[in-house]
């Protein structure tokens, strides 16, 4: 049960330092593997002033495999899948890239950073990448109309 | 040591440590460089690796076990994931010390939770509470009042509180709208000149009078509804009764009128003019109703009639149209058998013009004498002049037209 310790660990060091704009607590207080986190729309992107609720869930093998990130709030953004589960592809939790040293706070802030800068060539929404790319004021049109819609 | 070798040796290492080193809670922070990056505490039994990444060596080896892929004699460095084949023990001596400082610093043979009494109270207190016991909280310290500066002790602290002359209190009339709230050494000379602290007995009682009269209106309105609910009973059995009566007898009712007038003519008196003269009505409307419903049965009756002699007469007219349009129909198809006819017959010389017109092509160049041969096969259109060969077979569609024609 090492696991245990160290995600307490983290989760302490989050509450108590939260990195900008997120914040995070425990689904249930009786279950250490499931996290809700609480984000804002990095400024300067079309999700600014914007809440999404995150899920993180950890697994029983963490820190050796890696977290796995989903929005619960929709969001118009290519690395997110568009459906309800809203899973999020990030290039650090695939489980061939994925360190025992990376944290989970860097986790986070790394998925906000993806927020601000999306990365259409790793994208699983392919037709919302194909908007970042050729029609750029078309997509954060659309992204802003989203976060206004659900995240506000 | 190989990887093989580490392994066995940590499966060989004796597990049952006195504490889990991993458990404790340290006083105080330590520099995050001193940290496992897998287990993130302090190093317990630090190992190296060749890139200079150093974990502990249960963590090391949870982290092979988990990454390794079968059997190969390589993993990746869990930090920075170089291949990695060989694992050193060798750690730099400062790295230890600083660890086991940090640990020496946390247990400095002491347990937190162990009782110690205080010597003022008499209290046991545990270890990790005593400093701010021994501060703050022991009844025995005193304290001042935040009102009056009276140094007291905290035990007496309370009592204090209720009769400090400089902590403020309300109007006793606070209860009526005295806004007004001044020291407690103030509060009797205010009191004497409130206009409404001289009103409190008055208000009190009109209070009590509200309160019993608001109970006496809810047992009045509670009773008032029994006593609705009783006349609309009253009421609804009687309707129910003068109709039986009216229907029953209204010859009898002369006679009944005259044994019991004195008993049941006061009672009947009052309600009767409004159900009598209901019931006469309501026996007049369904009279009414009847008759209308009668004739309008009659009217359904007569429309059912007509509609059916319509219906037979529309049939009537329909087949006759029908016959007729059948026969105009088979007029014209006689006419369009007898015109297919003729076209066929028309087009069968036509037919044999151009088989003839083809021999004469392969003929015509040869001899004058062709035509007579020509004429021979072309049959009808022998006497007909040779060049226009081809289009000679009109004239006979001609004469046969004009033979269906007759």
């Amino acid at each position: 049960m090492g696991s245990q310790k160290r995600i307490a660990k983290e989760l302490t060091e989050l509450t108590e330092s939260p990195p900008a704009g997120i914040m995070v607590e425990l689904a249930d207080e009786a279950n250490l593997y499931e996290w809700k986190v609480h984000m804002e729309g990095p400024e300067k992107s079309p999700f600014h002033n914007g809440k999404f609720l995150v899920k993180l869930s950890l697994p029983t093998e963490y820190p050796f495999k890696p977290p796995t990130v989903s929005f619960a709030t929709k969001i118009y953004h290519p690395n997110v899948t568009n459906d309800d589960k809203g899973s999020m592809c990030l290039g650090m939790l695939r489980a061939d890239e994925w360190k025992p040293s990376s944290k989970i706070s860097a986790v986070l802030q790394f998925a906000r950073q993806l927020l601000a800068e999306p990365m259409p060539d790793d994208a699983v929404e392919g037709r919302i990448a194909e908007q970042y790319k050729n029609d750029r004021a078309r997509y954060e049109e659309v992204a802003r109309e989203w976060t206004r819609k659900h995240a506000c | 040591m190989n990887l093989q070798e580490f392994l066995a040796m940590e499966d060989n290492f004796d597990r049952d440590e006195l504490i889990d080193l991993r458990g404790l809670d340290f006083v105080s922070d330590y520099d995050s460089h001193l940290m496992c990056p897998i287990c993130h505490c302090p190093f317990v039994d630090p190992v190296r690796l060749q890139c200079d990444h150093v974990f502990c060596q249960s963590c090391l080896s949870s982290a092979i076990n988990t990454f390794r892929s079968a059997d190969s004699d390589e993993f990746p460095c869990p930090s920075c994931r170089t291949p990695t084949r060989e694992v050193s023990t060798s750690v730099p001596r400062l790295l230890i010390n600083m660890c086991d400082e940090i640990r020496d610093i946390g247990l400095d043979g002491k347990c937190m939770h162990v009782l110690r009494q205080c010597p003022r109270c008499e209290e046991d207190v545990m270890e990790q509470d005593y400093e701010e016991h021994d501060k703050e909280l022991c009844p025995v310290l005193e304290t001042s009042c935040v009102d009056c500066e009276t140094v007291v002790s905290r035990k007496a602290l309370k009592e204090h509180v209720e009769a400090c002359p400089e902590v403020i209190v309300p109007c006793a009339a606070a209860k009526h709208a005295c806004p007004v709230k001044v020291r407690r050494a103030d509060i009797a000379m205010h009191e004497q000149s409130c206009p409404l602290v001289t009103m409190i007995p008055y208000f009190e009682v009109q209070n009590t009078r509200l309160n019993s009269l608001e109970l006496s209106m809810r047992h009045l309105q509670q009773r008032n509804e029994i006593f609705e609910d009783g006349l609309a009973n009253i009421r609804s059995t009687l309707v129910e009764s003068a109709r039986i009566g009216a229907s029953a007898a209204p010859s009898g009712q002369s006679a009944n009128n005259g044994r019991d007038q004195p008993s049941t003519r006061t009672e009947t008196n009052t309600d009767d003019p409004t159900d009598i003269s209901s019931s006469v009505f309501s026996s007049n409307a369904t009279t009414y109703l009847l008759s209308l419903h009668e004739s309008l049965r009659e009217e359904v009756e007569q429309i059912k009639h007509n509609l059916t002699d319509l219906d037979a007469r529309a049939s009537m007219a329909l087949m006759n149209e029908c016959i007729r349009m059948k026969e105009d129909m088979a007029h014209t198809n006689a006419a369009v058998n007898s015109v297919r006819m003729q076209v066929q017959w028309l087009m069968n010389p036509r037919l044999h013009g151009t088989r003839t017109g083809a021999v004469r092509a392969n003929t015509g160049n040869e001899t004058p004498r062709s035509p007579m041969a020509s004429s021979s096969t072309a049959g009808s259109s022998s006497t007909t002049a040779q060049p226009l060969g081809p289009l000679r077979p009109r004239r006979p569609s001609d004469s046969g037209r004009e033979g269906t024609k007759l």
